[in-house]
């Protein structure tokens, strides 16, 4: 009789349990596929959050980094905190200005910051270029979250210099 | 009472007919000591932030702007008050500090820089003060904390590790040279040497 | 200290160039490639796909790949300059997760709300999609299917959009994110000028005295608009700025009265200053006498939140007549902004009075020259519409406007707020040109161009895009298709209403996006789209001014533009689908064709040829419907606004210009509307015209200070603002993926003051929560950088797609413009 009873209880236990299992197991299948495209919120559910990383630090190695094409604007390769841009003063050029340079070593801004709207060249940086800080941004010790997959010019020329050889 | 008065006053400047020299010497270094203590204790007094914020002008303004700074806020926590940086610490130099100070009291109560305006107007010509105090002293209360001989250069980035181990290992510049506004908002640097 | 730094720096340069190139000798004779056959890049422009400052940028494609952009010299707009973001265009099209196949919800290989994403083809997904719509219709009308499409659509897209939805299917149901962002601005046009859009131009940029931003960080939002600011400020000494904000953030940097109020408290000030100007007796009577009404406006118009909502149980006129106005005179407006008094003002909004005045003098001085900006301060507010009414206010009563430099200016957030979303109409309530779908004139006049029956456009306003997502939760709105926006993202109080309006089972979600978004990832099928030049397009900017460009490189294999969408499902639908016959009966000839045919390929829109398409042009929606469908699609759009203010120029031209603005009359462009000599449209001898009125006069608006619909209480302690950042483009769905910008910004964080965190036992770093009556949301304490907000207010970016702050905010709407208050909500914040 107990054992008949143990039997019963055993199976109507699975019968309960395991549809349940079968749901959970669904659901989780579910969540995981259907949130994995969420590539910037790394297949968090909508209704979820995933726990913030800690700010990063500012990346401070003074170290150029390479351009993606020549026209683009050199990202700030060294902590830029407590530097004032504003009606004052402007921090960046006491360090990167024509006549600070050979002090300090910076790179000198480029030519094309001393043209005003009409492309003529003023004697000093022109005040459309005042505010660094439009263009240039320093970087934090951060991972992207999703690679990009821009070509450099200079790589598509490569493969073409390759070919021609082989011709 | 006038009598009680003037039996005070005779006693005050008739010769001593009671006490030994010796008593008068000892009270005296005693009633210095705590006359000395008192002052100092005093002067201490005014040597820290919350009396320096207890002044409006200094909460809203330089001390507001200090919040954000790493001289406030930073890794370790060693944190700069506002006397560290702009008390010296060798007597002399700090009475000489305090009784130029006055005339900021006297600024506090007759409202010369109340509002934030004020302030602004008249922020080059402050700075200017502590600029040239600093470049006087070379940067006496920078060092006190950042002493040179104890700087690790592979320990700082490269960019500020080639100015120390040059222009500052050589002389040629002190700490305040370069490092203006390193805890306060900048005033107009128009015709500021290195701006 | 053995090394300098010169020799530093290049030993590692060596280093890491040899590491990641890995080769040793070049195959050709030289370092430099020289031949111009290889270098040569092929330059085109087109306007960036950011902001509505519109910049022009030129494009250089390698290959049949995008590989630099810089700005475009020529442009009048930028003159060669662009913000960080314009400078990274190059990578926009790049990440790596583009989608490039429609993924649409399954089990079993068939559709299931609950089941999982899976790559279908174009056909099947348009099959699937068609079938939802029609049994939406069948089921419950026309008024069961909607769009939310964009300020970012380009203007043909938005075009065909408006004509699928209203004529095609018969609903109002379309409405832009464009309602998100200016909306109010355009409810105060229309209220104070009857007519859309700014009189003035960029031009006063260089021609002002003083400028005011007036809730708007446009070092951050419109950078190149602030170069040009920052020009004049700094190259003309006597030029002085103004900024209001409720935190201090980066345009405070060039001001000269920086002035942080409390909010809603901008409303007062606005009065303070008319009040000033009146007081002070410096109102240009001339002006006034001849060129302005004065009306009183009605109050108490409540929060446009649900209607059972406290708030609007108690509003004594939230309802049709909210927007309604009596007129009054001179001395009744006197009288009535009479108790704005310095003293009043400055102890409501917390600003000192020395900058009250300060900033009122910019205005009352005959002599200055002033130009106002906004952006979204203004616009994101429960009273939007009457801000905007009331800066009018103070330009009307010094005559301040429509002249270089004196000028009132809304600016716009998004590419084309104003070509798109605003001129061509895609909202809810409106038509081409700004006519509207209650005016039976204006239906008859769009129909006539569309060669529709009478009757093919309903009358009634649909659901705006507040609503669009109360309706989907509430199971009345079926089949909705999401085209170039991230509202789950973007829309406030997701958790109550957007999410489960996606989610709710009665409903068929489509987004539309290049990249897997927080929208299509609450979505049921989810399409590839081609993006910014993978298609030809035209946007227009904040000035008027309406810019082309060309297809430059084919998309992703898989992946269409909009514009192709939109038309190509169209061909699902025969006209008896989705008419009814007594429509059907007036036109019979339409009975048996598509909506194709009808809305695009037999009408004004398919009359010009694949010959007009310079060969050597990408056009990949033309050559696959066989015409020169943007052509069609913008010069059919063009006839609602010739000869009637909104002129535009032919089409082909916008290809060799880098842009005009409207009205383009004789050629010729028009820089500042309503000004005679300036305007054609103003009439001779008028001086100032204000004829989108029919009197010729503006209203200057007689309206109140009122509360915000929620502030900080004792459980709820702190003010919410929320906003964007200079390097994110929105919801950062672009621009997170461009590794630079990604790096310089990653996540959102909180801006609190330093007191405030340590009121709270926080630091900077701190692991937080963000809580409101309607939900959560973690990120880290920011104690410093670029915001620095008052005690008792925080400030988040909303960009991150991790952390959706719109979990907390308040969906209340300024009742006139339907545009949600973003600004003004009340949280609390503890640590986790």
């Amino acid at each position: 009789m107990k054992k008949i009873n143990l039997a019963v209880i055993a199976s109507l236990l699975m019968l309960a349990i395991a549809p349940m299992m079968f749901s959970l197991n669904a659901s989780a299948a579910d969540k995981n596929t259907v949130n994995s495209l969420a590539t910037l919120r790394d297949s968090t559910p909508i209704d979820r959050q995933k726990e913030p990383n800690s700010i990063p630090k500012v990346v401070n190695k003074d170290i150029k980094q390479g351009r993606n094409y020549p026209m683009q604007p050199p990202v700030i390769p060294h902590t830029t905190r407590s530097y004032e841009v504003n009606l004052n003063n402007n921090k960046c050029m006491s360090c990167h200005s024509r006549h600070r340079t050979e002090k300090s070593q910076a790179p000198m801004v480029s030519v094309t910051h001393y043209m005003d709207r009409d492309g003529n060249f003023l004697a000093d940086v022109s005040p459309r270029r005042y505010f660094c800080n439009q263009c240039h941004i320093t970087q934090l010790d951060a991972e992207p979250l999703v690679e990009n997959t821009f070509t450099d010019m200079h790589s598509l020329m490569k493969e073409k210099t390759a070919t021609t050889e082989q011709h | 009472m006038k009598n009680i008065l003037l039996i005070g006053w005779r006693t005050l400047t008739r010769p001593s007919g009671y006490y030994s020299l010796g008593a008068l010497v000892i009270g005296g270094f005693i009633a210095g000591i705590i006359f000395w203590g008192g002052f100092n204790t005093a002067l201490e007094v005014t040597n820290t932030e919350k009396f320096c914020i207890s002044c409006h002008e200094m909460e809203n303004n330089v001390y507001e702007e200090l919040k954000t700074t790493i001289h406030f806020t930073n890794r370790s926590g060693v944190r700069a008050t506002c006397p560290d940086c702009h008390v010296p610490h060798n007597w002399t130099d700090k009475i000489a500090r305090k009784m130029k100070a006055s005339k900021e009291v006297w600024g506090a109560i007759f409202g010369t820089i109340n509002t934030r305006e004020k302030f602004l107007v008249q922020r080059k010509r402050l700075a200017q003060h502590e600029w040239e105090r600093l470049k006087a002293n070379d940067s006496l209360e920078c060092r006190n904390c950042h002493n040179f001989d104890y700087m690790d250069f592979t320990e700082q980035s490269e960019r500020a590790a080639y100015q120390h181990s040059t222009a500052l290992a050589s002389g040629e510049k002190t700490c305040i040279d370069c490092h203006k506004g390193i805890a306060h908002e900048l005033p107009d640097m128009k015709g500021v040497e290195g701006w | 200290m053995t090394i300098n730094r010169r020799e530093f720096i290049k030993a590692n340069a060596i280093a890491a160039a040899a590491a990641v190139a890995g080769v040793s000798v070049p195959a050709i004779a030289s370092n430099l490639i020289t031949s111009s056959d290889i270098t040569k890049l092929k330059w085109d422009k087109a306007p960036c796909r950011f902001c509505g400052t519109g910049c022009s940028v030129n494009v250089g494609v390698m290959d049949g790949k995008v590989v630099a952009t810089h700005g475009d010299i020529k442009s009048p707009v930028n003159k060669g300059l662009n913000c960080v973001k314009g400078y990274f265009l190059s990578k926009i099209m790049y990440g790596k997760d583009r989608l490039t196949t429609p993924l649409l919800r399954m089990t079993n290989g068939k559709y299931d709300k609950a089941g999982e994403f899976a790559p279908v083809s174009w056909d099947k997904a348009f099959d699937v999609m068609a079938e939802k719509a029609k049994d939406a219709l069948k089921k419950d009308g026309p008024e069961a299917l909607g769009m939310f499409g964009s300020g970012q659509w380009t203007v043909q897209e938005g075009y065909a959009a408006v004509k699928l939805m209203k004529a095609g299917f018969r609903t109002n149901n379309i409405d832009p994110n464009a309602r998100h962002c200016m909306a109010s601005a355009v409810g105060g046009f229309m209220r104070t000028f009857g007519i859309d859009e700014p009189m003035g131009c960029y031009d006063d940029l260089e021609a002002a005295d003083a400028f005011v931003l007036w809730g708007s960080n446009m070092a951050e939002m419109h950078p190149i608009l602030w170069t040009r600011l920052t020009d004049r400020r700094l190259s003309a000494p006597h030029v002085k700025v103004a900024v209001l904000s409720t935190f201090e953030h980066r345009s405070f940097d060039l001001a000269d009265n920086g002035i942080v109020f409390t909010p809603q408290t901008d409303l007062a000030i606005l009065n303070y200053i008319a009040n000033y100007i009146i007081q002070t007796d410096r109102v240009n009577t001339d002006f006034v006498n001849k060129h302005t009404n004065f009306r009183l406006g009605e109050t108490d118009i409540g929060y446009g939140l649900r209607p059972e909502h406290e708030l609007e149980q108690r509003a004594k006129n939230n309802g049709e007549t909210s927007g309604s106005s009596t007129p009054i005179n001179f001395d009744e407006y006197a009288k009535f902004v009479s108790t704005y008094t310095l003293e009043y003002t400055a102890k409501l909004s917390g600003v000192p009075e020395h900058k009250l005045k300060a900033l009122a003098e910019l205005y009352a001085d005959p002599k200055i020259k002033v130009t106002s900006f906004w952006t979204m301060g203004f616009n994101q507010h429960t009273r939007g519409v009457w801000a905007n009414n009331l800066c009018y206010n103070i330009h009307l009563l010094t005559g301040k406007i429509s002249e270089p430099g004196n000028s009132p200016f809304s600016l716009t957030g998004q590419p084309s707020a104003c070509g798109t979303a605003r001129e061509v109409g895609t909202f809810s309530h409106r038509l081409p040109a700004d006519m509207v779908v209650k005016n039976p004139k204006h239906r008859a006049i769009a129909e006539k161009i569309w060669q529709l029956p009478e009757g093919t456009v309903p009358p009634k306003p649909g659901y705006h895009a507040v609503l669009q997502n109360r309706m989907l939760k509430d199971g009345k709105l079926n089949f909705y298709w999401v085209q170039c926006n991230n509202n789950m993202q973007a829309a406030a109080n997701i958790n109550e209403e957007a999410y489960p309006g996606y989610r709710n089972p009665k409903n068929f979600i489509v987004v539309s996006d290049p990249y897997p978004t927080v929208t299509a990832q609450a979505a049921d099928l989810i399409l590839p789209t081609a993006m910014w030049v993978e298609k030809e397009g035209v946007y227009g900017n904040a000035e008027r001014r309406t810019q082309s460009w060309y297809q430059m490189v084919e998309a992703p294999n898989g992946a269409k533009s909009d514009l192709w969408q939109l038309v190509e499902f169209s061909k699902r639908f025969n006209v008896e689908d989705v008419w009814p016959e007594e429509l059907i009966a007036k036109k019979p000839d339409v009975r048996g064709k598509t909506l194709f045919d009808v809305l695009y390929k037999d009408s004004a829109v398919g009359r010009f040829s694949l010959d007009e398409i310079p060969e050597d042009r990408l056009n990949h929606e033309s050559r696959d419907f066989g015409f020169y469908i943007q052509k069609g699609l913008f010069e059919e759009y063009a006839t609602f606004g010739r000869g009637h203010a909104h002129d535009l120029a032919p089409y082909d031209r916008y290809h060799q210009e880098r842009g005009l603005r409207w009205p383009v009359v004789n050629g010729k462009e028009t820089k500042w509307r309503f000004k005679e000599g300036s305007d054609p449209y103003a009439k001779p001898g008028s001086g100032w015209d204000f004829y989108g009125k029919p009197d010729g006069r503006a209203v200057i608006f007689a309206l109140p200070y009122e509360p915000a619909a929620e502030s900080p209480d004792e459980e709820y302690d702190l003010w919410l603002s929320t906003g964007r950042v200079l390097e994110h483009w929105h919801s950062g769905s672009m621009t997170q993926r461009v590794p630079e910008l990604y790096k310089s910004m990653p996540d959102a964080l909180v801006y609190m003051h330093p007191d405030d965190a340590k009121k709270r036992g926080m630091r900077r770093g701190d692991l937080v929560k963000l809580i409101s009556r309607r939900g959560e949301v973690q990120t880290r304490v920011e104690t410093r950088g670029r915001n620095k907000p008052p005690i008792g207010l925080v400030f988040m970016p909303w960009f991150d797609a991790s952390r959706l702050l719109n979990k907390v905010t308040l969906d209340a709407t300024d009742p006139l413009s339907k545009q949600t208050d973003y600004k003004k909500c009340a949280i609390k914040i503890v640590k986790v």
